[in-house]
C-alpha cells in the first residue's frame, strides 16, 4: 500500500521558509559590502540601530546600500516569476521576461526619455514603462480574439515586435553623440544604483499585488500545461486566464524595467534552475522564484560591487557568468538520472 | 435520462459546413461510438458537446440543460474530455496529472484534501497505475499514458466521458485494455462513454450505439447490426469491404478487400 | 585738555571696539554658512573652507592641482591621469558613471562636478545625503578661465588662481599677436573620432582654439560632434588634418596611412598630417592654452619663426 501523497500546502510551506533562510542572509550579506567596504560588525550595528555606529556607515548602509538590496529584490523576484510565467504560458522552455517586446518598447521609451533631458526618476522611468505597455497594446491588438491562445502566435508577434524596436534602438543610438549615449548605455545594460527608499517602495505597492495574482492563478498555470483542450474540460477559462496572466506579468515587468533598465539573464535561468530542483508545480515554484529569484540577484547584485577594484561591474554579467555555468550543471545532473 | 441531446446544430469553419443540421441523443449509462471517414467532422462533434467549440446554430443540452447554463467548473464535474493528442512537454508525475483532475471541484489553488487524495487512489486503482505514481508522465510509454489521463477523467467525477479516438497509436494489448476500462465505467460506475473511433471492429464490438458521419452529416445511427451494413459503410467509406457475422457474438466483423482479393470475394459471393 | 583727551581715548576705544566688534561678526556670520553661488547659479551650502574635497572630473582634478591645493583632494574619478601624482589618489568611479558609496566613504565636505558630463541623478543625490556640490560649466577659454578663479576663491587659493589665470591671459595674447600679422586662416580638418569620422562644431573648445589659432575650422556648423565620411572630408580640401591620440600611435600611423592615399588633399600633399594628445584640446583647464600653442605651430608654423 504506497502512503498518500504529501499535500501540497506542506511542500509549499517548508520551501518557503527553506528559501526565506537563504533570503534574509543575502539580504545581510547585501548591506554589509559595498564599493567602499565590507564590514560586518558595523554594519550589524547599524541594523539594529545601537548607537556606535557612525554616521557616515549608517548613511551609506540606510540611504545608499539598502535601497539597493530591496531594489535587486524586488527585480529578482519579478524577472524570475516572469520567466516562470512566460515560459508556462507559451509552453517555450527559452521564454523569458521580455520576450513579449518589453524590452523593445521599453528600451526606446527610456532612450527617448533621455533624449529629452528628462530626470532619471520619474521622467525616464514613466517612459520607459508607457514604452513596454504601449509594445503590450500592440501584441494583444496583433493577437486579439481567439488566436491568442495559440501559444505561437504570441511568441512570433513578440519576437517580431522586438526585432522591429531593436532597429529603431540602433538607429537612435547612432545619432546620439554628445553624454547622453552613456546614460543610454547603462540604462541598456541595467542599473541597480539609481533609485532611492521613496522610489522602491513605490515599485513594492506596483508588484505586491501581482506576486498575489500570479500566485493564485498558478494552480491554472498547471492545468495550461497540458494544453487547451484538457485545461478548458477540466474547468479552468482558459482566455481569462491567459490574459490575466500576459497583463499582470507584463505590468509587472515593464514596472521593474523602468527602474533599472535590462538586467538579462535572470529570468531565464532561475525559473528552470528552480524547476529542477523543485519540480514542476507551480504553487511552489511562484513562491519560490519570488524568494529565490529575489536572493539570487541580490547575491549577484552584492558581488557585482564587491569583485570589480575599479567601481563596479554591470550585474547582468554576474548573472551571465554565475547563471550559465550553474545551470548547465544542473542540466547535466538531470539529464543522467 | 438524455445524457446528451443535440438538436440541429451546424458548425462552419468559414465557408464551409463541418457540422450540416446534425441532431441526436445519447441515453446516459450507454456506449456510444461515432464513426465516420476522415474530415466528417467527428472531432468537431465532440468538441461541441465538451463546450470547447460553439455551433453556430442549434442547441446541446447535456443532462437536459442547455450547455450555456453550465458554469465552466459544473460543465466539467460533468464531462470529461480525452483529446485526440495531447502535448508531453511537461514533467508532472502521474500522481501530480491524475490529482489535476480534481481541479473542477477544488478551490483556486487547488489544493488537495484527503478526500481528493483518496478519490485519486481509487482511480488510479480501477486503471491499474498504482505501480506508477511517482514515475514521471514524459517517461512512459502511449498506453500507460492514455489509462493515466483516462485516470485524471475519472477524478472529476463526471457522469459522460468523452475520448476522442484514444486506441489510435496503441498496440494491441492496450486498445483491447482502453476498451475494456471503457467497459467497467459504463457497467460499475453508470458513466455515459461517447467515444470517437477509427476501428470498426472495436466499435461493433463494444457500442450499443453507432452514429455514422460523412462530411458533416449523418448517415446512419443505431445499433452496430443496423448501422454496419455492407451498402452503408462502403458508399460512406468509399471502399471495398467485406462484412460477416463476428464469431464472438451478434455484432458484424468489417474486413477490408484488397485489390489482390476483389475478384476472388465477388467470385465467391456472385 | 585732560577731558578732551580722554573722550578721544574714549571715542578711539568704542571706534576700534566697533571695528573689531563688527570683524568678529562678520567672521562668525561666515561661519555660521554662506551660500556660495555656483556657475549654475545654484545656491551651495558652505560652513567653513572646504578642507575634503571630491574631484568628480579629470579637468576639475587638473585646476586643484594648478592652483597647489591637491592636499585637500580625498578622491578623484577614474581618467585623473594629470598631474601624475593624481593617479596616486583614491577613485570613486568614472565621471559618467559615479560611485556614491565611495564618494560617501569619503567624508567630502564639498565636491566639485561639471555639467553636460555628470549625470544630473548622481549629482541629486549626493545633495540629499548632505553632501553640497558646486557645479562648474565652462563652455569657451574665457569661461574656463573664470572657472579656475571661482575655484581658487572656492577653497582659498584665490591668489594663486589669479597669478595662473594672468598667465594664461598673457600667452593668449602673445598668440592673438602672432596670428593677427597674417590674414589667412588656413582649413583645418580636427578628427577627434577614428570610425566612424567625427570632427568638432562650434559650440566646443577646439573650435575656439583653432580659431585663436589663425585657423578655419572646416568642421564648424550646429551639431557639436558631426560625423563625415571620407568623400565629404576629401571635398573639404583641408590645408591641415589633425588628428587626436585618444588612439594610440600604432593606430595613429594606420590613420596617417590611410589618409595619404589621397593625394588630392592639400594636408597630404604638403605633409601636413598630425597627431595632438587629446587631453590638451578637450578639457576645460589650463593647459588648452598649451594646445592653443601647439595649434599655431602647426597652423602657422612660419608665423613662429618669423617672431624669432
Amino acid at each position: 500500500m504506497k502512503p498518500p501523497v504529501p499535500f501540497v500546502w506542506k511542500r509549499l510551506l517548508t520551501i518557503t521558509c527553506l528559501l526565506f533562510c537563504l533570503l534574509l542572509p543575502a539580504l545581510f550579506l547585501g548591506l554589509c559590502a559595498g564599493s567602499s567596504g565590507i564590514q560586518f560588525m558595523a554594519v550589524y550595528d547599524a541594523l539594529t540601530g545601537s548607537g556606535n555606529t557612525d554616521s557616515i556607515l549608517h548613511d551609506i548602509v540606510w540611504r545608499i546600500r539598502f535601497p539597493r538590496v530591496m531594489l535587486a529584490l524586488l527585480v529578482g523576484s519579478t524577472l524570475s516569476l516572469g520567466g516562470l510565467v512566460f515560459q508556462a504560458l507559451l509552453r517555450n522552455p527559452l521564454a523569458e521576461p521580455y520576450i513579449l517586446g518589453i524590452s523593445g518598447g521599453s528600451a526606446i521609451g527610456a532612450i527617448i526619455g533621455i533624449l529629452a533631458g528628462l530626470s532619471r526618476f520619474p521622467g525616464v522611468s514613466l517612459a520607459a514603462f508607457a514604452g513596454s505597455i504601449s509594445t503590450l497594446l500592440v501584441i494583444l491588438f496583433v493577437t486579439s480574439g481567439q488566436s491568442m491562445i495559440k501559444k505561437d502566435i504570441l511568441l512570433l508577434s513578440g519576437v517580431m515586435v522586438n526585432a522591429f524596436c531593436s532597429a529603431v534602438i540602433m538607429f537612435l543610438v547612432s545619432i546620439t553623440q554628445d553624454a547622453r549615449l552613456h546614460s543610454i548605455i547603462f540604462w541598456l545594460m541595467g542599473d541597480l544604483s539609481m533609485s532611492e527608499t521613496g522610489q522602491v517602495w513605490i515599485l513594492l505597492l506596483m508588484l505586491f499585488p501581482c506576486f498575489i495574482l500570479l500566485f493564485l492563478l498558478s494552480h491554472s498555470m498547471n492545468l495550461l500545461l497540458l494544453g487547451r483542450e484538457i485545461a478548458q474540460t477540466t474547468g479552468i477559462n482558459i482566455k481569462g486566464v491567459t490574459l490575466a496572466l500576459l497583463i499582470t506579468t507584463s505590468f509587472m515587468v515593464s514596472a521593474t524595467v523602468s527602474y533599472c533598465g535590462l538586467i538579462g539573464f535572470v529570468g531565464l535561468v532561475v525559473p528552470h534552475f528552480l524547476r529542477l530542483l523543485l519540480g514542476p508545480d507551480h504553487r511552489i515554484l511562484v513562491p519560490a522564484c519570488v524568494l529565490g529569484g529575489g536572493a539570487y540577484l541580490v547575491l549577484c547584485d552584492m558581488m557585482a560591487r564587491v569583485l570589480p577594484e575599479q567601481g563596479e561591474m554591470p550585474v547582468g554579467i554576474i548573472t551571465a557568468m554565475v547563471g550559465a555555468p550553474l545551470f548547465i550543471y544542473l542540466l547535466k545532473r538531470s539529464k543522467s538520472r | 435520462m438524455t445524457a446528451v441531446d443535440i438538436q440541429h446544430i451546424t458548425h462552419f469553419y468559414g465557408n464551409r459546413p463541418v457540422l450540416d443540421d446534425i441532431s441526436l441523443s445519447i441515453r446516459t449509462g450507454t456506449f456510444f461510438t461515432i464513426l465516420g471517414p476522415n474530415g466528417s467532422g467527428k472531432t468537431t462533434l465532440m468538441k461541441t458537446i465538451s463546450g470547447i467549440e460553439n455551433p453556430q446554430t442549434g442547441l446541446v443540452k447535456i443532462m437536459g440543460r442547455p450547455l450555456q447554463n453550465y458554469t465552466r467548473k459544473n460543465l466539467a464535474k460533468t464531462i470529461a474530455f480525452l483529446p485526440q493528442t495531447i502535448p508531453v512537454d511537461f514533467q508532472f508525475t502521474v500522481t501530480e496529472l491524475i490529482l489535476m483532475g480534481r481541479a473542477p471541484h477544488q478551490g483556486i489553488l487547488g489544493l488537495e484534501d484527503q478526500n481528493d487524495l483518496k478519490i485519486a487512489d481509487e482511480a488510479m486503482k480501477f486503471v491499474g497505475v498504482e505501480h506508477l505514481a511517482e514515475r514521471r508522465l514524459d517517461r512512459l510509454s502511449g498506453g500507460e499514458r492514455q489509462r493515466i489521463y483516462i485516470a485524471k477523467a475519472l477524478c472529476q467525477e463526471p457522469r459522460i466521458i468523452l475520448l476522442d479516438e484514444p486506441t489510435a497509436s496503441l498496440d494491441l494489448a492496450h486498445q483491447i485494455h482502453i476498451m475494456d476500462l471503457m467497459e467497467r465505467l459504463k457497467t460499475e460506475k453508470g458513466v455515459t462513454v461517447v467515444m470517437v473511433s477509427h476501428d470498426v471492429n472495436l466499435a461493433a464490438m463494444y457500442a450499443e450505439c453507432l452514429l455514422l458521419l460523412k462530411e458533416g452529416k449523418i448517415v446512419k445511427t443505431g445499433s452496430p447490426n443496423d448501422v454496419l451494413t455492407k451498402h452503408t459503410l462502403e458508399k460512406t467509406y468509399d471502399c471495398t469491404l467485406f462484412i460477416d457475422k463476428n464469431p464472438l457474438g451478434d455484432f458484424p466483423r468489417v474486413a477490408l478487400v484488397p485489390n489482390k482479393f476483389k475478384d476472388k470475394q465477388e467470385k465467391d459471393l456472385g | 585738555m585732560q577731558g578732551l583727551k580722554s573722550k578721544l581715548k574714549c571715542g578711539y576705544i568704542s571706534v576700534t571696539s566697533f571695528v573689531i566688534a563688527g570683524f568678529v561678526l562678520s567672521v562668525a556670520v561666515q561661519s555660521h554658512g554662506k551660500d556660495v553661488l555656483d556657475q549654475l547659479g545654484r545656491a551651495v551650502k558652505l560652513t567653513h573652507t572646504p578642507q575634503r574635497l571630491v574631484s568628480l572630473a579629470p579637468s576639475i582634478t587638473e585646476i586643484i592641482f594648478a592652483l597647489g591645493r591637491q592636499h585637500l583632494l580625498k578622491g578623484v574619478t577614474r581618467f585623473s591621469d594629470y598631474p601624475l601624482d593624481a593617479k596616486k589618489l583614491p577613485k570613486v568611479g568614472s565621471y559618467v558613471h559615479l560611485d556614491l558609496e565611495r564618494i560617501v566613504a569619503l567624508k567630502p565636505d564639498i565636491c566639485i562636478a561639471i555639467k553636460d558630463g555628470n549625470p544630473k541623478a548622481i549629482i541629486d543625490r549626493l545633495e540629499s545625503l548632505g553632501i553640497p556640490v558646486y557645479a562648474i560649466h565652462p563652455l569657451n577659454v574665457a569661461a574656463v578661465m573664470k572657472t579656475i578663479q571661482d575655484i581658487g576663491r572656492l577653497l582659498g587659493a584665490g591668489e594663486k588662481a589669479h597669478h595662473l589665470v594672468e598667465n594664461m591671459q598673457l600667452r593668449l595674447q602673445r598668440v592673438e599677436s602672432i596670428v593677427s600679422r597674417t590674414a589667412s586662416r588656413p582649413g583645418v580638418f580636427f578628427q577627434i573620432g577614428i570610425s566612424p569620422i567625427v570632427s568638432v562644431g562650434t559650440d566646443t573648445f577646439i573650435h575656439e582654439l583653432i580659431v585663436l589659432a589663425g585657423g578655419k575650422n572646416l568642421a564648424e556648423g550646429p551639431v557639436p560632434y558631426p560625423r563625415f565620411s571620407r568623400e565629404q572630408v576629401l571635398g573639404l580640401s583641408p590645408e591641415i588634418l589633425i588628428v587626436t591620440s585618444m588612439a594610440r600611435n600604432a593606430i595613429f600611423d594606420k590613420v596617417k596611412v590611410e589618409w595619404s592615399r589621397w593625394n588630392n588633399m592639400p594636408a597630404v600633399r604638403n605633409e601636413r598630417i598630425f597627431m595632438v594628445n587629446s587631453d590638451l584640446f578637450d578639457r576645460p583647464t589650463p593647459r588648452l592654452i598649451d594646445g592653443l600653442e601647439l595649434l599655431v605651430r602647426l597652423i602657422h608654423p612660419s608665423l613662429l619663426e618669423e617672431g624669432r
